[in-house]
This record gives structure tokens, C-alpha cells and sequence, in this order.
């Protein structure tokens, strides 16, 4: 090896082996198998959305919309399924995703709206939208906990919960579309240079439109797994994912210009986010300085960002 | 010369913009191989004739034939299945892609059976055709893995002629190769477009106002002025200041 330098994903292993490190020393009850098995669970309806996510940013787009996309579908959903059955209940929550995903698509394929505008208004309207078919209330359900109470043998050793077997299959599906398929070096194409990619022949509006389509199937995956471990549909269900999301696909080094990152950085950085927000709670720290916390990683993300940017032109796709 | 050697001809070629006359009247012919300069001041409709042979703008009026049939662009990729590429002058490369990356970008080749359904990039197979091109045109880079963000202008501009020349099978046009270019990367840009001549079977056409740079790679001349085609002239029976004279239009009979 010429010249060794630490790449984006070990630094973050690195900060994450730290961390984890560090509050085992310092935090009572946080280095135990319950504790970090709470901890990936938690961070797994995140991770879901931040894969697809990953994907928007690196074409320069972004969804804010996802967290009331899930309040709306669970909403749908639940309330489907008490009146109905859960089947039907499914697939309505199903066509609520698509249809958010599908409204996106339209202001910002057709009516060519910037995808931060649209989604904005997708944040404040599909919410409100949830609670109106809440009815302002939460609603409890019925026979469907499997998500949440079940766990999955793996090598006869592990016993892996569901939430955390989903997100590591959106892990791989993601990992494998954005490093191995046409359409994911299309769009880390259309991510480094918009007008290069449309030059080259690349159909960026059909491209971009995918990726939403796909975000869609993730804000309905999501739902499953929040209304399984919580057991109900709330007006607040799903609240926040959206920034924690794009916290995460930033720290994990996606960036705002797009074209660069991929999604085990981002799954580093869910993880990172989630030992940072457990240590918090149980170190007792008051749940209005766990929000400053929060909101300062987000700063710190962007601006960690803007230095890797300007001191590493060389770095490439991929690891 | 029998009409099997004429890669694209122009005939009557008129493009107005509203009342402003972008191209008026202009004809010309480009042989099999030949290197033809397109040469004029700013203004002089050097772009829009460009823009009409490479489908981003549609003639008013007049035929363009290439390999002898009658073409009507109505997109750049109509253009490109045609035969005709172009390397703009911005180089439409991405930054962040390696050399092989950018010349499959949009192209990109796929693996067979299963994995083709799933759209799995081929990149050994890409990455092998992109060597054996840089190769054929003697082109040398430091690093044939970098990404170009990493490179010199001139090698940028390599890297694009390079695509050009990878998928232009009948004509590659050259927009101001060697405009933002120093010296020394102008000279080996220059001696790629030399080895295009030699190997190819490719027509080239190049616009720019440098004619100092034109002159040692061009076989003939084409002088714009004020939308209208004013010399068509073989570089060995004429001289540079010939030239110049007839882009001024200080010219006269």
C-alpha cells in the first residue's frame, strides 16, 4: 500500500468502536447484551428509511416528507385494519406510501419543484392529513406484534430481532443496487455532474423518480415495523425520522452535493446516532438538552461534510 | 470522388432565430478520415452549425446527409445512434468516475444471463474495452484508475476526445478542444487528434478560433462569417494569414 490513509468507513467503525468503548467505562447498564440489542433495534426504523435516503442524496435529491409519510400510512393502516382486517389494513397503508411517494414524484418530476420545497410541504400536509384520519387520537392494534416481539435464529447462535433482520436486508439490497447496477451508477452520475449525466443520455427525471418509488416501499416497511413494536398509530407516530435520516446519510458521509457516499457509511452512522442518543437517556441527561445533542450532531455532520470536501478531492464512489 | 466517400454532407443550410440569421445558405462536404477545421469569430454561427449536425438544434431549413442518407436530428441521440458524437466544450464528464466509468457513462455495459435482468454492471468487461481504447490512441495517463476530477485539463479533454472516438463511428466533433488549455497540454491533446487521423477511419470535425492549433492536425479549412460559409479552403494551397483574412473578411478577389 502506497500511501495508507483511513477511509471514510473505518474512520466511522472507528468513532463507533470508540464511542461504544467509551460509554461501556462510563455508563452503568450500557455495555449488555439487552441494552445493545435495544440499541440496533431502535436504530433499525431509521436505518430502513436512511437506505433509500442515501440514495436521493446522492442524486442531489432529498425526501423530508418520510417521517408524516409514516404517520399517514400507519395511520391508514391501523385504522383499516381495526375496521377491516389486516390485509386490507395492509394494503391501504401500502397505497398511502405509494400515493405520498407518487405525489412527490409528480412536483418534482413533472412540475420540476426542487424535491426540499415538495417534501416540506409533504412534512406539514401528510401529518396533518394522519391526524385526521386518527381522528387526533391514537389507535391501538390488534395481532399485529410479530415484527416486534419475534426474533430469528441465525447461525443457531443469534437469536437477531425482525426489526433488525429487515433493516440488514434493506442494508443489503441498497449496498448491492448502489454498487453493482447500471441505475446506481447512474445515479451517482446524475449526484457529481446533473448536466454531464443528461448529456450522456442518462434520463435523470426517470431516474430520480425510481428512487422515490423505492422510498415509497421503504416508508411502508417502516410503518410495519413501528406500529409492530409500538403497537398503535399515533398522530406523533414517525415523528422525526425524517431528520434523523438525513442526520445519518450526512455524518455518513453522503454530504449534501451528492455523488459520493454509500450505504454502510450511513448504516455507521445510524448506529453511531442511536449509541449516542441511548447513552443520553441513560445517563439521565434531560430530554431537552438530548435534543440539543441531536441537533448539534446534525450541525456537526454538515460541517464535518463541508471539511472532508474541501480537503479530500480524491475521494471516490464507493469505499 | 464518388459520393461512398463523403461522410456528411451539408447542403442549403439555413437557421434563423426569429428575424436574426444564424446560418444562412451554407454548404460543404467532409470526406472519409478528413480533419476539417470549422474557423470564425464570435458570433459567426460556428456553434449553431455544430448544434444543427449534433441534433440539439433543428435547422430552419436544408439537408444534412451522413454516409450518404438523408438525416433529420431532432435529439442528441438521435445524433449519437447515428454515428455522430461530440465532445462538448464543458467535456460532459463526471468528476467523481474513473476513466473507464465515463466512457460507458450512460452506456454502460451489463452482464449476461441472470444478472442482466437485474442491471449488474459489467465493469471488468468496461474497464478492458476502456484500456484497449487508450491503448489504440496512444494516450497516456499516470493513473488509468484515478477519478478525473484528479487530472489535468488536458487529460480531461483526452478522456472525452477518447469517448468520442470509442463511439463515434462515422463523425466526431470537436468543440474548442484546446481553448482553456496551456501550451504544453494544447500540444498533447493535439498529437491525440493526430493519432485519430492516423488510425481512424472516423471523420473529425474541430471548431476553433485558435488557428494556430488547428493548423498542424486539419486537412481543410471551413472559414464562418456572419452565418455565411466564405472559404472552403485546402490547407496546402493556402496560408495562415489567408486564413486570417477571410475570418476578418479583409479578403477580397
Amino acid at each position: 500500500m502506497k500511501n495508507f490513509r483511513v477511509t471514510g468507513i473505518q474512520a466511522r467503525l472507528l468513532v463507533l468502536i470508540a464511542l461504544v468503548v467509551m460509554f461501556s467505562l462510563t455508563t452503568p447498564y450500557f455495555f449488555g447484551v439487552s441494552n445493545l440489542t435495544n440499541i440496533i433495534v431502535n436504530a433499525s426504523v431509521v436505518g430502513v428509511i436512511a437506505c433509500p435516503m442515501t440514495l436521493l442524496l446522492v442524486a442531489r435529491q432529498i425526501d423530508i416528507s418520510v417521517g408524516s409519510a409514516v404517520a399517514l400510512s400507519a395511520a391508514v393502516f391501523v385504522v383499516m385494519s381495526e375496521k377491516q382486517s389486516l390485509i386490507i389494513g395492509l394494503v391501504s397503508g401500502l397505497a398511502a406510501a405509494l400515493f405520498v411517494s407518487a405525489l412527490n414524484v409528480a412536483a418534482i418530476v413533472y412540475l420540476r419543484v426542487e424535491s426540499i420545497i415538495v417534501t416540506l410541504a409533504g412534512l406539514i400536509a401528510f401529518r396533518g392529513l394522519a391526524k385526521v384520519v386518527l381522528d387526533g387520537r391514537s389507535v391501538t392494534i390488534n395481532g399485529w406484534d410479530y415484527i416486534g416481539e419475534h426474533r430469528i435464529n441465525a447461525f443457531g447462535l443469534l437469536k437477531v430481532p425482525v426489526p433488525v433482520v429487515i433493516f440488514m436486508v434493506m442494508l443489503l439490497i441498497f449496498y448491492f443496487i448502489m454498487r453493482a447496477t447500471k441505475y446506481g451508477s447512474n445515479m451517482y452520475a446524475i449526484g457529481a455532474n446533473p448536466e454531464s449525466a443528461r448529456l450522456s443520455g442518462i434520463k435523470l427525471e426517470v431516474q430520480v423518480a425510481k428512487a422515490f418509488a423505492l422510498m415509497g416501499l421503504a416508508v411502508f416497511i417502516a410503518t410495519t415495523m413501528t406500529v409492530s413494536m409500538t403497537g398503535i398509530a399515533s398522530p406523533t407516530s414517525g415523528q422525526n425520522l425524517e431528520f434523523l435520516a438525513l442526520t445519518a446519510v450526512i455524518l455518513g458521509g453522503v454530504g449534501l452535493g451528492g455523488g459520493r457516499g454509500n450505504v454502510l457509511g450511513t448504516c455507521l452512522a445510524v448506529l453511531i446516532l442511536a449509541v449516542v442518543d441511548n447513552a443520553l437517556v441513560l445517563r439521565g441527561v434531560q430530554s431537552f438538552w438530548q435534543e440539543v445533542a441531536r441537533g448539534s450532531l446534525l450541525m456537526l455532520a454538515v460541517i464535518f461534510d463541508q471539511l472532508s470536501r474541501k480537503r479530500d478531492k480524491t475521494v471516490r464512489m464507493g469505499i | 470522388m464518388s459520393a461512398k466517400n463523403v461522410t456528411l454532407k451539408v447542403e442549403n443550410l439555413n437557421k434563423n432565430y426569429g428575424s436574426v440569421v444564424a446560418l444562412s445558405n451554407v454548404s460543404f462536404e467532409i470526406l472519409k478520415g478528413e480533419v476539417v477545421a470549422l474557423v470564425g469569430d464570435n458570433g459567426a454561427g460556428k456553434s449553431t452549425l455544430v448544434k444543427c449536425v449534433a441534433g440539439s438544434v433543428f435547422p430552419s431549413s436544408g439537408s444534412i446527409y451522413l454516409d450518404g442518407e438523408k438525416v433529420n436530428f431532432h435529439t442528441p441521440g438521435q445524433a449519437r445512434d447515428a454515428g455522430i458524437e461530440t465532445v462538448y466544450q464543458q467535456l460532459a464528464l463526471v468528476d467523481t468516475f474513473n476513466i473507464s466509468e465515463n466512457l460507458f457513462l450512460g452506456k454502460e455495459v451489463k452482464r449476461t444471463g441472470l444478472s442482466r435482468l437485474f442491471g449488474i454492471l459489467d465493469r471488468k468487461e468496461m474497464r478492458r474495452q476502456a484500456l484497449q481504447a487508450i491503448q489504440e490512441f496512444n494516450a497516456t495517463f499516470p493513473d488509468v484508475n484515478a477519478t478525473v476530477e484528479t487530472m489535468s485539463g488536458g487529460q480531461r479533454q483526452i478522456v472525452a476526445m477518447t469517448r468520442g472516438a470509442f463511439w463515434g463511428k462515422s463523425l466526431l466533433l470537436l468543440d474548442e478542444p484546446t481553448a482553456a488549455l496551456g501550451v504544453q497540454e494544447s500540444k498533447s491533446v493535439l498529437e491525440v487528434i493526430e493519432r485519430f487521423r492516423s488510425q481512424n477511419q472516423m471523420s473529425l470535425l474541430i471548431i476553433s478560433h485558435n488557428l494556430e492549433h488547428v493548423w498542424q492536425v486539419c486537412d481543410r479549412i471551413l472559414v464562418l462569417r456572419g452565418g455565411n460559409l466564405v472559404a472552403n479552403l485546402v490547407k496546402k494551397d493556402v496560408t495562415k494569414s489567408d486564413v486570417v483574412s477571410h475570418i476578418t473578411g479583409a479578403y477580397s478577389k
